[in-house]
């Protein structure tokens, strides 16, 4: 089922990451992919691997959620570890050798740092953003942040409203493709057979209706937002307030260590000990 | 009765294809009071949301006059920011209760309204609270809005409206996508609404149950207005209802059978226990029961 | 004769994750072959998954469906054949229009199918009589009707295929009665015209009353009550006790029996209960 894809749900929840200031977490997220893109070293890739263990702990999101959110993403998985296996050449001996294809230790140790690279960057982008974050706090926190532009004439309001409108109908318009494509099957479409080209236009079936239904969608919105005295942002107030709490310091205190750890461990590491491979 | 809405002569037509100007609402008149509960009640394309509209000004009447709170609406100096001041009067709650829900946490959607008001947030969240607690969604206040059963949303779009303090609310089909528990809880609702807040109710449907439970039917057909009464009024004319594409509860329907048979039985009944008591004395009245 | 049967089908939505809902549990149902029966239940009961068993658009995890005694999984890869044998017409299914003209949207299952031009044609033209679909439509886009119109044509679409069996999830929702009558009476047309059997979803009482032979009630994914329409109705009281309206008519029969009158016959619908007191008001009369 096309709505079993949980990336971009928000659990409501309780814990650590949910009380968090979104705003917080917003820079926090830019953080840890600094931090993911600093590391060099297996040790390194440790540490920054444990803590998103840690994190995974303190978000109170199932563990088993978290492997499914990674489903979409297995197919970038594999291209990119075959690609880093396959056609990164290296020196020495081949671990592997045949035919033309020589795999060798670094390329091993090259390619499982780059899938794990972006199984941590999807976790931790999922927990800190959308997880344990509801799309509204976040569009709000970039709203927040991005405030200081709309003083240059760019218009944060209009693109943080409509965020927030885009997520709160991507599960309805996936619902509804969903029972588009039954209705379809029901008629005898077939959507799974014949070449390219047919296969392209079985999607009108679908396409057409799923569009109309969105425009539709749309217009009925905006009608129903203006008759809540809906008129831009000026003037607007918010129910949310965002305050900075301890936690929100005790985690960028926390994060700054992180990435201290990482540059110093950059910097000394190949020096203590004699091996690690850097990519 | 203060009057709250009153429209005189109105008429409106949609653009059809090329010139074809479609009639939807010919000379219409009437005036609704404060505190009352009127259904407006009409099959498909009868102008009965084209009637909620106006009193709303999605659209704009080609001619007649609106007056609402004492206001005329329809005057070319009528502003911007009076049309804000009438919108938060006089709230609207659609058909489809997933387009007119903007957030998807519930008691972000019920700020919406409030918000675009620039209200203080002491003053949101009080509202916010009181709103959802009106419609019984209290415990729901942090839920998602896309979980929730069609009942459930239609009643946080209705806090939504209540957040903004109106004195009247137009319903505009908003039961006709519920399942039948889902139409309870809205009826219920918009029921409360009226007896214990005394906020004016304007429900257009064309379920017949739930017309009989206002004060007012009002049934509209062919864009004017057809009949005008209480429900007792209104559904003990069965012929001229039929002829208006509509039905009667079936308790007055039976009733009208029988009396059709020569029997002597009341027409203004509608509900079972009406219709059970009065067929109970007719039968005693020739010795049937024991 | 049962023209599609259930055989203790079970099915979970989301198997496997913390989200999994039993949406069947062990359901075993036969519709009888040439006559409506009524499906009911509340939202959730497992009434939609049901629907979507019939015609092969879910598979069941454990159970069979057959149709006509076979079952349809046995060649999984043949499954779109049984869709045209069982039509079904989905809940607001206005929403599944999509081609230029109301007679190409109608056709398109007939294309799907294969039928040849001329005959798609005259069957298209067919169908569109039994949903009260004038020819002048026929060359309109189906995005410039009416709301009701639209519904008709999206029925009209699934009725083309000439199915045998026709499943239909709410079809008059949101209509007024007059359009109610008007799809409710063409379906009735299609049937006798095709000798072909009808599983109707509704949560109207009313209409179930007037137009089924059987009822088959669900209840939290399982098998609440099934048999005729009069034996169904006559357990008003249990239904009731499990949150499902029964017509406002059959109160006043049970108030009426309740005081002591002996009201007897269909008494659910408002032809049966004028009916019974008539004949009781006139046996008095003669006696």
């Amino acid at each position: 089922m096309i709505s079993d894809i949980t990336l971009g749900q928000f659990f409501p929840g309780k814990s650590l990451l949910h009380r968090m200031d979104p705003r917080v977490k917003v820079l926090l997220a830019i953080a840890f992919i600094v931090a993911i893109f600093l590391c060099k070293y297996v040790l390194t890739y440790a540490l920054i691997l444990l803590f998103t263990l840690f994190l995974i702990a303190v978000s109170g999101i199932p563990f088993s959620t978290i492997l499914k959110s990674l489903k979409p993403i297995l197919f970038i998985l594999v291209i990119t570890t075959v690609i880093n296996l396959l056609f990164t050449g290296g020196e020495g001996e081949p671990l592997f050798s045949w035919w033309k294809i020589r795999i060798y230790e670094v390329s091993l140790w090259r390619a499982g740092f780059m899938a794990l690279r972006v199984v941590l960057l999807v976790i931790a982008a999922s927990l800190f953003l959308t997880y344990t974050t509801s799309p509204i706090a976040l569009t709000d926190a970039i709203e927040s942040l991005l405030k200081p532009l709309s003083y240059l004439k760019v218009p944060v309001h209009e693109f943080a409203m409509m965020m927030t409108i885009a997520l709160r109908f991507i599960p309805i318009l996936i619902e509804e493709t969903e029972k588009i494509m039954n209705a379809q099957k029901s008629r005898g479409a077939d959507l799974s057979s014949g070449g390219l080209i047919r296969r392209v236009r079985a999607l009108i079936p679908i396409i057409v209706p799923l569009f109309i239904s969105a425009f539709q969608r749309a217009f009925d919105l905006a009608t129903a937002m203006e008759c809540r005295c809906y008129r831009g942002g000026n003037g607007r107030t918010k129910l949310r307030c965002y305050k900075i709490h301890f936690i929100d310091v005790f985690m960028l205190l926390l994060f700054s260590v992180l990435i201290a750890a990482i540059c110093l461990g950059n910097r000394y590491l190949p020096g203590i000990v004699g091996w690690g491979y850097s990519l | 009765m203060k009057e709250l809405i009153r429209c005189e002569h109105l008429s409106f037509s949609y653009e059809g294809e090329g010139s074809n100007v479609i009639p939807a609402l010919r000379d219409v008149s009437l005036s609704v009071g404060a505190g009352e509960y009127v259904a407006v009640l009409g099959h498909n394309g009868s102008g009965k949301s084209t009637l909620a509209k106006l009193l709303n000004l999605i659209l704009t009447p080609k001619s007649g006059k609106i007056v609402i709170g004492g206001r005329e609406v329809t005057t070319p100096d009528f502003t911007e920011d009076d049309l804000f001041d009438i919108r938060r009067k006089v709230g609207m709650v659609f058909q489809n209760p997933d387009n007119q829900m903007v957030a998807t946490i519930v008691e972000e959607d019920v700020a919406f309204g409030p918000e675009n008001l620039g209200l203080p947030r002491e003053e949101l969240r009080r509202r916010v609270d009181d709103a959802l607690e009106t419609v019984g969604m209290t415990a729901y206040a942090q839920h998602s809005t896309h979980k929730l059963s069609g009942g459930q949303k239609q009643r946080v779009a209705i806090a939504g409206i209540i957040a903004m303090m109106p004195e009247c609310i137009i319903f505009d089909e908003s039961t006709a996508m519920l399942d039948p528990m889902g139409r309870h809880e809205v009826m219920d609702t918009i029921e409360h609404l009226n007896r214990d807040r005394g906020i004016t109710i304007l429900h257009i449907t064309h379920y017949m149950d739930e017309a009989a439970r206002a004060d007012r039917v009002v049934v509209m057909n062919d864009g004017s207005i057809a009949m005008d009464g209480t429900p007792r009024e209104v559904f003990s004319q069965v012929e001229r209802m039929r002829a208006l594409g509509l039905e009667v509860p079936q308790a007055t329907e039976l009733l009208y059978r029988l009396r059709r048979e020569g029997y002597d039985l009341p027409a203004d009944c509608l509900t079972a226990e009406e219709c059970a008591a009065a067929l109970k004395e007719l039968f005693s009245s020739r010795n049937i029961a024991e | 004769m049962d023209i599609l049967t259930l055989n203790h089908v079970s099915y979970t939505y989301g198997r496997g994750t913390p989200f999994c809902v039993d949406a069947l549990r062990d359901v075993s149902v036969g519709f009888e072959k040439g006559k409506i029966t009524g499906l009911i239940g509340h939202t959730g009961s497992g009434k939609s998954t049901l629907v979507q068993m019939l015609n092969g658009l879910l598979k069941p995890d454990e159970g069979q469906v057959l149709l006509d005694g076979a079952d349809i999984w046995e060649k999984p890869k043949e499954i779109r054949s049984v869709r045209f044998r069982v039509g079904l017409v989905m809940q607001y299914p206005e929403y599944q229009l999509f081609d230029e003209t109301v007679r190409a949207d109608i056709g398109f299952a007939l294309r799907n199918m294969g039928t040849p031009k001329e005959e798609i044609d005259e069957r298209v033209r067919e169908v569109a009589g039994f949903v009260g679909i004038g020819e002048d439509l026929l060359n309109k886009s189906p995005f410039d009707l009416s709301g009701g119109q639209k519904r008709r044509v999206a029925i009209a679409g699934v009725l083309a295929m000439q199915p045998e069996v026709l499943v239909l999830d709410e079809p008059a929702a949101g209509l007024d009665p007059r359009g109610r009558r008007e799809i409710l009476g063409g379906l009735c047309k299609y049937r006798e015209k095709n000798h072909a059997s009808i599983i109707l979803v509704s949560h109207s009482m009313e209409d179930m009353a007037a137009y089924c032979d059987n009822v088959v009630v669900m209840r939290g994914a399982e098998l609440f009550a099934q048999g005729t329409t009069v034996e169904v109705f006559a357990r008003a009281e249990e239904l009731q006790k499990v949150g499902l309206d029964t017509p406002q008519i059959s109160h006043v029969a049970a108030k009426l029996r309740e005081a002591g009158i002996p009201l007897e016959g269909e008494l659910y619908t408002v032809d049966g209960v004028a009916e019974a007191v008539l004949k009781l008001l006139r046996g008095e009369g003669k006696a």
